[in-house]
């Protein structure tokens, strides 16, 4: 029995390794096809994120916010209930940690205490945003993937509003906020690239939730309801409330990137469109297999794609939108599960056999 | 107001909700049939595409139309063939497909024309034509109303209808809502339910086409990036709003467009807009809570009542 369960892990990794090899060939062969000068093309988009210490800078901070909402996404995603809040929830998080920020930029308070009121903020945010469908969801039995696709356009218009009408810098040339100041500006952590601490905060928060998935009570109840709602209810598991708590710290994460990334990367504020943090953070989740350790991997892996795509569009025309389709095919080829499942029956098959015959054997 | 102005406001309201009208019956069909269907962004995104690119290669508008219906037909097909064959999860299939859908017309349009952000300059399309009914002429509000609409905005209409009936009244549309209902009965009966869901999404990717084919050639005249702008998850939303009943779906898509051309109206003003776009999503929720509070009442009222009869 192990023996199988083994090779359904293994296999398992395998897979999504294949699954992300043949989205990468394909995209090679779209941009050899399409471009004059394909080695090259070829090369950038491989090696072109590696090849300075400005654009491996750039894979680790395009990672931040990927990895915040990759978390939200696997808490979402481990009760089986798609509450895509998260894509609304890091507009929101970012727009009130802005308005908070400016609000304290000409007081005396510290500069590291406004960054900390700046991220809880955001993270409350993010917990009011997918509380919304959670509860809804719970309470009244509405469909939680109808009511959070809109409400990510009903907090997308409320920070625009608050943008346009509280916020805006008359004096700036095109929509943006007031300065946010210097004192609430991520520190750099590494000269030359645009790490901040942020990427910091990210890890720490991969491990904290780590430890509620494994170690503690609540994420033990919370895979239960996961994998079956009924059995979890039979043990004496408060379904409904695990449901709707697993969402709302969730959404404290996508909340908390968005703040992050606003502190971290931007003078201002001008988000005026949803930023699609949420839907990678869902791929980003699917990837990990739901596993909070091999989010960082994960998010890794999606910004390194980006990164090389960006590469090839600054060099050439080509658009960087492309990486989306690759992403579109992965996600598609992990959640298919007919995808190499005779191979996998093979595998399980054979290695049954043969231990059936160690046993003969033995007899 | 005058007659006159309500007239034209009227005109906008069925101008704006006729791809909402689309997207909702899109989403109407996979809900009759037990399905989910957040993918009529993708099918409408492909069908502006493709209606654009082959009306300018072509030079006909009516090969653009079949064009992108066929376009929607095959974005359909593709998630019936990942969610049914390949037994991949609904949510995370159409998730995937729009993700590819945004990127991937920008990057079909840079392969066709060089240009990523509209084909208003590369590709030479014409719009579907516009329906004149001189006899309404003089009527006064309708007459403003209804004369002079897109072909396709009188066809939202009628398709609502043909669904209605195609679903109520046809022997395939008994089938379908026999899958929606309980899939195990319906193949027990010998009802074929992948074919089933095969058809279904062909049927909702040729409306999806259609409202995107009325986007590029009706209500602009070229294909501009992300044109679709969440109007399939407003048709999704209108339809869960009546659990999936054709000319419901088209009322509650209406009442979408009547809340978008007051925000167009309030544009001109100095009201904060935003907000005002914000109403309708908020109504939305309400009403979908409101929806399901009733449904279970009543499901609770009819187990309450059966327990009684047997005591």
């Amino acid at each position: 029995m192990n023996k199988t369960k083994r090779i359904e892990n293994t296999f398992d990794v395998v897979r999504i390794l294949i699954a992300i090899l043949l989205a990468y060939l394909i995209a090679l062969i779209i941009l050899a096809l399409i471009s004059d000068d394909p080695w090259n093309v070829i090369s950038l988009f491989i090696i072109g994120p590696f090849n300075s210490k400005k654009h491996v800078g750039d894979i680790f901070t395009l990672m931040i916010p990927l990895v915040f909402t990759g978390l939200c996404m696997c808490y979402v995603y481990a009760i089986n209930k798609f509450n895509l809040a998260g894509e609304g929830a890091v507009n929101l998080g970012g727009c009130l940690a802005a308005c908070v920020a400016i609000a304290l930029r000409d007081t005396a308070v510290p500069g590291w205490i406004a960054i900390i009121l700046c991220i809880i903020v955001g993270a409350l945010a993010g917990m009011l945003s997918t509380a919304i469908p959670a509860i809804a969801d719970q309470v009244f039995h509405a469909d939680v993937c109808v009511i959070s696709l809109m409400l990510n356009y009903i907090l997308l218009y409320f920070t625009t509003y608050i943008l346009k009408n509280v916020i805006k810098d008359q004096g700036a040339s095109v929509t943006a906020s007031y300065k946010l100041g210097r004192k609430v500006k991520l520190a750099n952590l590494i000269p030359g690239t645009q790490i901040h601490i942020g990427l910091l905060i990210a890890l720490a928060c991969v491990v904290f939730v780590a430890i509620l998935f494994y170690k503690m009570p609540f994420g033990y109840k919370m895979r239960a309801v996961g994998v079956n709602p009924s059995f979890a209810r039979y043990i004496g598991i408060p379904v409904g409330s695990t449901i709707i708590l697993s969402q709302v710290i969730g959404g404290a994460f996508a909340g908390m990137g968005g703040s992050v990334q606003i502190l971290g990367m931007f003078p201002r504020y001008k988000w005026e469109s949803l930023t699609g943090y949420g839907f990678d953070g869902l791929m980003i989740a699917v990837l990990a297999r739901k596993n909070p350790v091999l989010v960082p991997l994960s998010a890794f892996l999606i910004a390194y794609i980006r990164t090389g795509a960006s590469l090839v569009a600054t060099k050439t025309q080509i658009p960087p939108e492309f990486v989306s389709i690759i992403q579109g095919i992965i996600i598609v080829l992990v959640a298919a599960e007919m995808f190499l499942s005779g191979w996998k029956k093979r595998l399980i098959f054979s290695a049954a056999k043969k231990s059936l015959k160690e046993k003969e054997a033995k007899a | 107001m005058s007659a006159l102005r309500i007239g034209s406001f009227l005109y906008s309201v069925l101008r704006l909700s006729t791809p909402l009208i689309f997207a909702a019956l899109s989403a109407a069909i996979c809900e009759k049939a037990g399905l989910f269907n957040m993918a009529a962004e993708s099918m409408m995104l492909w069908g502006a595409l493709i209606g654009v690119m082959v009306n300018g290669w072509t030079g006909s508008v009516w090969l653009g139309f079949l064009g992108g219906c066929c376009a929607g037909v095959v974005t359909g097909l593709l998630i019936a063939l990942a969610t049914v064959k390949g037994k991949a999860d609904l949510m995370l299939a159409q998730i995937a497909i729009n993700l590819a859908s945004g990127g991937g017309t920008i990057f079909m349009l840079y392969v066709v024309t060089g240009d990523k952000s509209t084909s208003a300059m590369t590709i030479k399309s014409q719009s579907l034509p516009k329906i004149a009914l001189p006899f309404l002429k003089n009527v006064p509000i309708i007459g403003r109303m209804l004369n002079n609409q897109n072909l396709l905005t009188y066809g939202a209409i009628l398709a609502a209808i043909l669904l209605m009936i195609f679903i109520k009244r046809s022997r395939t549309g008994v089938h379908i809502r026999a899958v929606g209902e309980n899939p195990n009965a319906a193949e027990s009966v010998g009802i074929s339910v992948s074919r089933t869901y095969f058809l279904t999404w062909a049927i909702s990717g040729l409306l999806g086409g259609i409202g995107g084919v009325f986007m590029s050639m009706g209500y602009t005249s070229a294909f501009t990036k992300n044109m679709v702008a969440g109007r399939g998850y407003i048709g999704l939303c209108a339809s869960s709003m009546v659990r999936g009943n054709p000319i419901g779906a088209m009322l509650c898509a209406m009442v979408f467009g009547v809340s978008d051309a007051i925000a167009n109206q309030l544009q001109l003003t100095n009201a904060p807009v935003d907000l005002v776009m914000m109403l309708p999503y908020a109504v939305t929720i309400i009403v979908l809570i409101i929806i399901s509070v009733i449904k279970i009442r009543t499901h609770v009222r009819k187990i309450k009542n059966k327990a009684s009869q047997v005591v």
